[in-house]
This record gives structure tokens, sequence and C-alpha cells, in this order.
């Protein structure tokens, strides 16, 4: 096999790995709360500003920055939805919509606000591994394998937890479940800090691959959104599928054409999976 | 002439940044505002890609004319606008200037996709609009505008530095006869990283170098990868890269975690100018870097300028780096002061002075405007092109250099009449990029 066609192959299931946890973190709120957070991009800026500032402003190990991350973005992920996300529950879409696209620009021009719009770098870099002409980014690779043990970790809170039950139940079924004694709003609460926390960790794995500045939701929101859908909005593992195959097929499509046709080509798949399942190319 | 009481303190308020000489402690400018509008990104993208940097050394022009007496007595107001990096942001600002705002200039202008629709929609409205930052030739080229001027550089003079700088130094440096020089250029795919590119190939190819790669990406693409992988299978000697900032910090990562090396890579202005983001990013793995763009002014040497630019000079380089405290003032500084001092002193004040002030009087003054080479701080001249001409408002006596990196900070390396030493080819072997012996 040509080694540069292995090498582009392989860059787009990494790329997938870095899509797949925004995904998830959306697709498990939508899932749950019925709300897209529009804002989860910047949710995600905001985690990667917190790793820069830690590490690089305050001294903290690369570790405990990470560490710290998580809860930080979860808690923000609550407030988000205490804030601004219950108080529209009942009211239509389109007003949800506008809310959490509200938030996007207050965390944008919040972040402009306090660092400036310079872009920060954490100076991180794990060396490439280098196989018979085949490079692989070192750094890309151990994001990638925390992503899956991240989407491993949410699939085990979901499937062996009580909390986790009772998420996937009310993702189910969201009018009978409160009839069997589930509390619907601790359950929406709990899945905002989850899908908060997913942004956090996803934050943790993209400060060491790109400069985070107030506009980097830009870089991977609309795309992260595109996922979601295409693998059916609440869908957890289609979306997780659905991020793998788009960057394999944006990698690929830039091999065999150019970088700005794979993106066309990426787009004029959704389109086409749209109109053939609607639901999404992994509904069930 | 006397020196009032006031220009005394005016002038002792600007001793800590320079010694200035008798003609700046005139009586500063008094009177009525004359109100310009003066738009930049200071905010998304564009804003840490050069456009904030254009925007200070702007706003010390409009300082420093002031202090020494404003066109006719009057002070100039700058009336901001932050176009936020998108396109349709920029013409509703534009719009809101000229009809809420009343102005009738506007200057500014980071993006050439901002440029190209701006620009049309000033010349249909019979407002004056002064570019001062984007150089897509396609912005004026053919359009046979009579209210848009371009004091700075075009794209089509990057690809010409780009080559030449090539066809010099291939066969000495890379022992590569230029015909036999594989060249690589890749770009973000707005109007500035299209036509550097297009300027690029159309000139290497007629210097009969070999273009083996010829790629655009959007500016915001999360991953450029593949683009890398496609690079080491082409095995360019050159990279000659036209990009923004997280693009150009995102390509670099990328190839060094992706193995790309190569003779040297050319960068092609605004994210490769700003030096000192991509020290923050990359450390001394910046130097050796090549960069194409107006020089800085302090990569000048000083007796290259007419001796009133050298004063203006000195007080715009201390005035920027106590403003900002740039280790090393990025080219946007010098272009966006530059720009914006040329129109003041050489335009508006011939306008008011001579005229009434008008958009008119203007016009005619830059007709007039005859500035040599050495008579700007960039160190290059300023006569436009006249109405009718296919390139009518760019400026005919705009220049760019090749400069390169070296300590983290720029040195010219071509043309070599006013290089300050000749370049580093290829790059050094401590650079993650050089090739493998």
């Amino acid at each position: 096999m040509d080694p540069f066609l292995l090498e582009a192959l392989l860059n787009g299931i990494l790329l997938g790995g870095v899509f797949a946890l925004p995904v998830l973190g959306c697709n498990l709120v939508f899932g749950v709360v019925d709300v897209v957070w529009l804002c989860y991009a910047e949710l995600v800026m905001v985690g990667m500003y917190g790793v820069w500032f830690l590490h690089t402003q305050q001294g903290w190990p690369l570790y405990l920055a990470f560490a710290a991350a998580l809860p930080l973005v979860s808690a923000l992920g609550v407030l988000l939805h205490l804030l601004v996300v219950r108080p529209l529950l009942g009211a239509p879409p389109i007003n949800q919509l506008l809310a959490t696209g509200g938030v996007l620009f207050l965390l944008q021009g919040g972040a402009m606000l306090v660092f400036g719009t310079d872009f920060r770098s954490l100076g991180v870099e794990l060396p490439p591994m280098e196989w018979q002409d085949v490079f692989i980014s070192g750094t890309k690779l151990a994001a990638f394998c925390a992503a899956l043990v991240g989407a491993g970790a949410l699939w085990a809170f979901l499937k062996f937890t009580y909390v986790g039950i009772a998420i996937r139940a009310i993702a189910r079924d969201r009018e009978v479940m409160p009839l069997m004694g589930v509390d619907p709003r601790r359950v929406y609460v709990v899945a905002s800090a989850v899908g908060g926390a997913l942004a956090g960790l996803a934050a943790c794995l993209l400060v060491v691959q790109l400069d985070v500045h107030p506009f980097i939701g830009l870089s991977f929101g609309p795309i992260t959104f595109m996922i979601c859908v295409m693998g059916g909005l609440g869908n957890m593992l289609g979306g997780f599928l659905a991020a793998f195959l788009m960057g394999v097929i944006v990698s690929t499509g830039s091999f065999w054409w150019n970088t700005e046709m794979s993106y066309v080509i990426a787009f004029g798949f959704f389109i086409v999976v749209i109109f053939a399942r609607p639901r999404g190319l992994f509904a069930r | 002439m006397s020196v009032s009481r006031r220009g005394l303190v005016a002038g002792s308020a600007a001793l800590p940044f320079a010694p200035l000489p008798f003609s700046a402690m005139a009586q500063p400018a008094s009177g009525p505002p004359i109100r310009i509008g003066v738009m930049f990104d200071l905010s998304g993208p564009f804003a840490a890609a050069g456009s904030q940097a254009c925007a200070a050394g702007a706003e010390i022009a409009f300082e420093l004319f002031n202090e020494r007496g404003g066109a006719g007595g009057r002070p100039v107001q700058a009336v901001a606008a932050d176009s936020q990096s998108r396109a349709e942001v920029a013409i509703n600002e534009a719009e809101r200037l000229i009809s809420q705002e009343r102005v009738d200039v506007v200057m500014g202008v980071f993006s050439s996709a901002h440029a190209m629709p701006l620009a049309q929609r000033f010349e249909a409205q019979k407002k004056l609009l002064w570019i001062t930052t984007a150089i897509s030739t396609a912005v004026i080229k053919g359009r046979n505008f009579t209210h848009v001027f371009r004091p700075t550089v075009h794209s089509d003079q990057y690809g010409e530095a780009s080559v030449q700088f090539l066809t010099e130094h291939s066969e000495r440096a890379f022992r590569i006869a230029p015909n036999n020089l594989r060249v690589a250029i890749i770009h973000e795919d707005g109007p500035y990283g299209t036509g550097v590119a297009a300027s690029s190939e159309i000139l290497a190819k007629a210097a009969g170098m070999r273009v083996v790669l010829h790629e655009g990406y959007s500016a915001t693409a999360p991953d450029l990868s593949t683009l890398v992988t496609k690079l080491r299978r082409e095995r360019p000697d050159v990279i000659l890269h036209t990009g923004y900032n997280p693009d150009i910090t995102l390509f670099l990562r990328q190839a060094k975690a992706g193995g790309l090396r190569t003779r040297m890579i050319i960068g092609q202005g605004a994210g490769y100018s700003q030096i000192d983001r991509l020290t923050e990013t990359f450390g001394a793995e910046v130097n050796g870097f090549c960069n194409v763009d107006p020089a800085g002014t302090q990569m000048l040497e000083p007796d290259k300028l007419t001796p009133a630019v050298r004063e203006l000079r000195q007080v715009m380089m201390q005035r920027y780096e106590a403003k900002t405290r740039a280790r090393d003032l990025p080219t946007h500084a010098s272009t966006g002061f530059n720009s914006a001092w040329t129109f003041l002193e050489h335009v508006l004040k011939p306008a008011v002075r001579e005229g009434d002030g008008s958009i008119q009087a203007m016009i005619r003054a830059t007709q007039s405007v005859d500035l040599p080479v050495g008579g700007t701080i960039q160190g290059h001249g300023l006569k436009f092109y006249p109405p009718g001409h296919e390139m009518a408002g760019q400026n005919e006596r705009s220049s760019t250099v090749v400069m390169q990196y070296e300590a983290a900070r720029a040195k010219v390396v071509w043309p070599t009449a006013i290089a300050s030493g000749p370049p580093v080819l290829p790059f050094p072997a401590s650079s993650p990029f050089a090739l493998r012996s």
C-alpha cells in the first residue's frame, strides 16, 4: 500500500478521534435534555484557556491543569443548564437555540476581554512516530487514545451506573420516566455536568494540538454539529462512528483531490445522508 | 516661529519617547476636528494576525499628526470601527461610518476579502477608501476606481519577490539551477492567499521552476496533516506559504510532527510577519524562516531614508514599543503607521491647505503626491497610478523585501542592495525542517 495513502488514512482516523469527544458531549446533552448547545465549542474553548492559564501562567504541572479543566467545564455546563437552558425548557426550540447562541457570543467576547485576541500556545509536543516512511504525530496519537478512553468511560458510566441508566431511560422516553419516580430535573443537571466534562476532556486533547484563541470554536464547532446530525442527533454511537467516517472522508478527500475539495465532499456526503436518512446515518 | 506654552507642554510630554526636532513642537492642533473612519479587525482571527498591530500603528500616526499641528491647525479624529474579521460586519460598519457618522474617508481594512466588496461600495457612493493593509491585486486591478487608494504593496509583488529571491540564490545556496527547483505553493483560500499564490505560480513557471503542488485551504481548517503528507510525497525544495495565524501555526506544528523536511519555507506576509507570536509557539525553531512583506521600518538602514522620515521612524518605533512592549516590531505596525501617516501628511494636509478639504480636493492631492524611494518609513516611495491605468489608485512605488528571522528578529536579505546580510540557505541543520544529510 502507498505509505502516503496509509498515512492519510491514519490521519483521518486520528482526526475522527478529535471530533468524537465534542460530538459525544453534544449528543448526550441533546439526547437527554432535548436542547442543542450551540455554544458547545465555546465551552471547549474555555477549557483550553483554563489549561493554558493554569499551566503556563500559574506554573501548574500539565496533568493537574488537565485534571482541573474537567470539573471547570463541567461546572460551566451545569451553570449553562441552570441559568439558560432550564428556564427555556418549555419554550419553542428556536428560543433555546438563540439563547445558547447568545452564550456563544458571550463566551467569545468574555475570552477576548480577559485574554485578548492573541493566540496562546501550550508549547507541549510529543515526538512523532515513524514507521516505514509513515509519520504519525505522537501528540495526536496520545489525544486519540485519551478520546477512546473517555468514550469508553462514558459508555461504562451510562451502562453500569444507576445515574447512567436513568440518563438513558430519560433519553428514551422523557414523558414516562417521571411516572416511574425519576426526577428529570436532576438527570438534566447530571447530563449537563457530564456533557461539560466531555467538553473539558476535548479541551485537554485540543489544547496540545491547536493554539487557543477566542474564536477557536469556528475551527471545529460547525463540523461537530454536522457530525452530530449525520450520526443522528442524540444517538451517541451513531455520532461516534460518524466522527471517524467524517475524519476519513476529509483526510482521503484531501489526499486524492485537495484540502478545499475534501470539505466539499464531506458536506456533499452530509447532504446526501440527510436526504436519504433524515434522522441520521445510524438512526435506529 | 514662536513656541507657545501649550506646545512646550505637549513637546515635553513626548520627551520620554523621543528627542523631538523643532517642527515637532509646533502648536498642537485645535479647532473642530476632521473626522476619519478607521476600520480594522480588532476581534476575530485577523486581529492577532496583524490587524491589531496595524491599528496601533495608525493610532500613533493620528496622535503624532495632531501633536504636530494637524491639518491647517485642525486635529484629526479617528472614528473607530471593528470589522470583527467578517466581511458582512466590515460592510455594515463601513455603511455606519458613512451614513451615521458622516465621514468622507475610511482608512484601514486588513483583509482582502473585506476590501473587495468595500472598494465597490465606496466607489459607488463617491466616498474615499484608503486601504492600508489588504493587498490582493484583484481589489484594484482593472476596476478603474477613482475613490479607492492603496499606498502599500499588492499581491503580485509577493510572487515577484519570492521568485526573484530564489532565482538569485538557488544555484549558490541549494546547488540547484532555478529551472530544476521544485516549488510547492500552499495558501489560505481567500483573495489574499489566492492572489499571492497565483502570482507565485505564474512567475515560478516563467522562471522555469517546477511547481509540484499548488493547494489552497480554509484559514479555519481544523487539520492540515494530509496536506503535510502530500508535501512529503512531492518533496519540494522550497515551500511558498501564504496564510494568517492560526492556520500557519497549525501547519508548522503538523509539518514538524509529520516529518516534513525541505530546503526552505518562505512565508508570504500576514501570519509569518507576526514574529512574536511565532516565537511564542515555536521558540528558536522560527529562526531561519524567510518571509516576504513590506519592510518593517526597524529593518532598514536609517541612511536609506530621507532625514525627516528618519526622525519619524524613530518616534514611531519608540512609541510602538512603549505602547505594546513588542520585542520586535511586526511589519504590520509599520504598514499601519505608514499608510495612515502618508494619508494625513501628504493627502489630507494639502487638501485642507490648498482646497476645502473636500473629497475632490483629497483626490486631487493624491495625484500630486510624489515621494521618492526612501520617502516613507518603509523605504518605498509614494506615487499613485493615474485614473485610466489598470492599477489606478495603487502605489506604483510600493515594494516588498525578503526578510529572514535570526534570534527571533527579522533582517532584510533581499533585495541585495538594501540587505543587511546574505540569507542563510538552506535551513540550518538545527532546524526541525532541515533536510537530513
